[in-house]
């Protein structure tokens, strides 16, 4: 029998997780939101509390959490702000492929000093001229000497002009396609790494993103990770574990959409009587919870899978899918549960939509994920 | 230096309560129980004692069943207590102040620590008899409503603060002693993620009191929910002139408090 209970060690890491998201996240959600700032101090209290590096062994400094643990702290942190967390989780993305690809020197090399202190890191594979084509890559990794030298330019990067370290994925020959990908550590110091300006963003406004330009950037071949040929499995295996926090982030989303909007519904009175009252916002509320509820479960399926040794392709797919999906329709449902006021910036639900809507989006599009489960589904079938 | 600082598990802030069936207590189901505000000041404090005086150590203390009493232990371990200790007593005897006070008196007293720290009052039933009650059982000064505890090693003695409706009283009190902490004036640190993970694996020391029977003279007979507040009216508005402006009115127009 599947056991659904968490164990105390997982309630106590979800309560704080929980209370810094009330404490030290939604007070300044709205205010970071409307400015575009980059609550720098809130990220370095989340690291100070042990809530960045979340994927890390302790060995190297981080927290060495399951991949369930961490989407239950994922979960909380993006009640609080889907936009801080997506900053705050950058760096388990960023640092993933050193932990599948780095040799034990290369992870005591870049890991250990990396989680010693405050430091962001970047994971840099989407190009200009596409994100979905991974294996379409433009930035050029030419082999010079002992090493290699990178030329390009990567956009959309999380992080990137806070970081003090790239994960970044070029091609040694574009002909090669998938089989020319190489992946290399880059630090900010590394001269010719030129970050871009930060972009003005729909939603997840705390965070920074920007492109990035490597310029004729020198990089031994000791910071290459794994072997020439391996860069694109490398990128697909570290999306293969981060995808399913990301579900964790969607559902976090909208339980609290369906928060706000059940609270509300229960203030809020026309005719005489609270919107609870009518069937018709019941109905509305009753979806919106069943949505958050599989949600929820489907990210704790796939990360327990994973977990428990599965590759964790279709089961992760499935999970980012839906829980994106999910929270754009129950960040949709909670403004309309609003009415007019949900339209409002000065409510908290607006944002819930935009916020939503890049998780449709990031690591990976859900019509790639869709891809994705279509071909694991047939090849059962074929 | 030995410290000990006494804890109660009680019931998070946001917890729907209800009577058990008997109408005599809470009911426990459902409930989640953590540490009081009361008794996080006390563990700070604690914690700032320990990190003043070099080679003392913080021994937390907590009555109650399980698993509520392992839980707040867990949550003072994380924190930064060096040591637990759970005495197991039925709720009803955690909840009565006199038989509470009897059985943490009864786990501490082999210890012999130079200082007891509580909270001043239970955050649940708020009763503030525990901090008095064991200075008596425990035959040494007590003193409570207490903030900012300093050791004066030189004078063997600890000067503190005590906040009254009067003002502000500098006490000086020999050790040992047991002290009842204000709550929320020095901000008492979050436990942070590798601690919570260590504090579920540290052992606790498991006690039980000579005799944990509460005293039915000094446990409540009934105990019920307030009733639901009636007649409150929300004032919608969008800014602070506004807000200004329907109260006002409403006090004068509807409520007729003002000319
Ligand atoms: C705020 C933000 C933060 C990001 N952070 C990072 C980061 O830190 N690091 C990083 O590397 N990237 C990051 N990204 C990039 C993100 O992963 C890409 O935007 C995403 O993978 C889609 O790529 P694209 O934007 O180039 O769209 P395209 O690949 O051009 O796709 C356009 C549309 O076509 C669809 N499509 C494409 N190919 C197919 C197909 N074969 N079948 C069906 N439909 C298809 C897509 O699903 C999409 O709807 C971020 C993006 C945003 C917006």
């Amino acid at each position: 029998m599947p056991d659904f209970s968490l164990s105390p060690e997982q309630e106590s890491l979800r309560d704080l997780a929980r209370k810094f998201a009330r404490t030290e996240m939604t007070p300044h959600a709205a205010e970071c939101d409307r400015a575009a700032r980059f609550p720098e101090e809130i990220y370095r209290k989340a690291y100070d509390l042990g809530l960045m590096n979340l994927n890390v062994p302790t060995e190297f400094g981080g927290s060495g959490l399951s991949l369930l643990d961490q989407c239950l702290i994922v979960e909380e942190l993006a009640h609080g702000c889907a936009g801080m967390t997506t900053s705050i989780i950058a760096n388990c993305l960023a640092l993933e492929p050193i932990l599948l690809g780095g040799t034990s020197e290369q992870k005591e090399r870049f890991l250990a000093p990396f989680c010693r202190e405050y430091h962001l890191a970047s994971f840099c594979l989407t190009e200009p001229s596409g994100g979905s084509d991974a294996g379409a890559l433009r930035t050029r990794a030419r082999k010079d000497g002992d090493g290699y030298v990178l030329d390009g330019e990567k956009c959309f990067i999380t992080n990137a002009p806070h970081a003090s370290l790239y994960t970044v994925f070029a091609t040694v020959d574009p002909a090669l396609r998938h089989k020319g990908v190489a992946a290399f550590v880059v630090p900010r110091s590394a001269p010719g790494v030129l970050p871009g300006k930060d972009e003005e963003k729909m939603g997840h406004r705390a965070s920074s993103t920007s492109t990035v330009r490597f310029e004729e950037v020198r990089v031994p071949e000791s910071d290459r990770l794994g072997p020439e040929v391996d860069g694109f499995s490398l990128a697909m295996r570290t999306l293969d574990q981060t995808r399913t926090p990301i579900g964790a982030l969607a559902t976090g989303i909208a339980q609290a959409a369906l928060d706000h909007a059940a609270a509300y519904s229960l203030k809020r009175q026309t005719f005489g009587k609270a919107i609870a009252e009518h069937q018709a916002i019941q109905i509305k509320l009753a979806n919106m919870a069943q949505a958050v509820h599989a949600a929820r479960l489907l990210t704790w399926h796939a990360a327990w899978a994973i977990d428990h040794g599965a590759r964790g392709t279709l089961e992760s797919s499935i999970a980012k899918c839906f829980a994106s999906d999910a929270a754009l329709h129950v960040a949709d449902e909670a403004i309309q549960t609003f009415g007019g006021y949900g339209y409002m910036k000065e409510y908290p639900v607006e944002k819930l939509l935009r916020d939503a809507k890049l998780t449709q989006i990031y690591e990976g599009a859900n019509e790639i994920q869709r891809t994705v489960i279509a071909r694991e589904l047939l090849r059962a079938y074929a | 230096m030995e410290i000990v600082v006494c804890v109660k598990p009680v019931p998070e802030a946001e917890t729907r309560l209800r009577p058990d069936a008997a109408g005599t207590a809470l009911d426990p189901e459902g409930v989640k129980y953590v540490l009081a505000g009361y008794d996080e000041s006390a563990v700070e404090q604690a914690l700032l004692l320990r990190e003043s005086i070099p080679g003392s150590r913080v021994h937390v203390v907590a009555c109650g069943p399980a698993p509520r009493t392992e839980e707040v232990l867990r949550a003072a371990l994380a924190l930064g207590c060096d040591v637990a200790t759970w005495v197991d007593v039925p709720a009803a005897s955690a909840d009565e102040p006199l038989s509470a006070a009897r059985a943490l008196a009864s786990a501490i007293s082999p210890h012999s620590p130079d200082l007891v720290l509580c909270g001043k009052q239970a955050g649940d039933n708020e009763a503030g008899v525990v901090p008095a009650a064991l200075g008596e059982l425990l035959g040494v000064p007590d003193l409570s409503y207490v903030l900012d505890v300093r050791w004066n090693a030189g004078a063997s003695r600890f000067s503190l603060k005590r906040a009254s409706e009067a003002g502000l009283e500098s006490w000086t009190v020999p050790a040992p002693c047991v002290l009842g902490l204000q709550q929320a004036w020095n901000d008492p640190r979050t436990a942070k993620l590798p601690a919570i993970l260590k504090s579920r694996k540290a052992p606790i020391a498991r006690v039980t009191p000579p005799s944990a029977a509460a005293d039915p003279a000094s446990s409540p007979r009934r105990f019920e929910l307030p009733p639901p507040r009636t007649g409150a009216k929300m004032i919608e508005y969008k800014t602070a002139d506004e807000a200004a402006t329907r109260l006002v009115r409403a006090l004068r127009e509807e409520a007729k408090v003002l000319p």
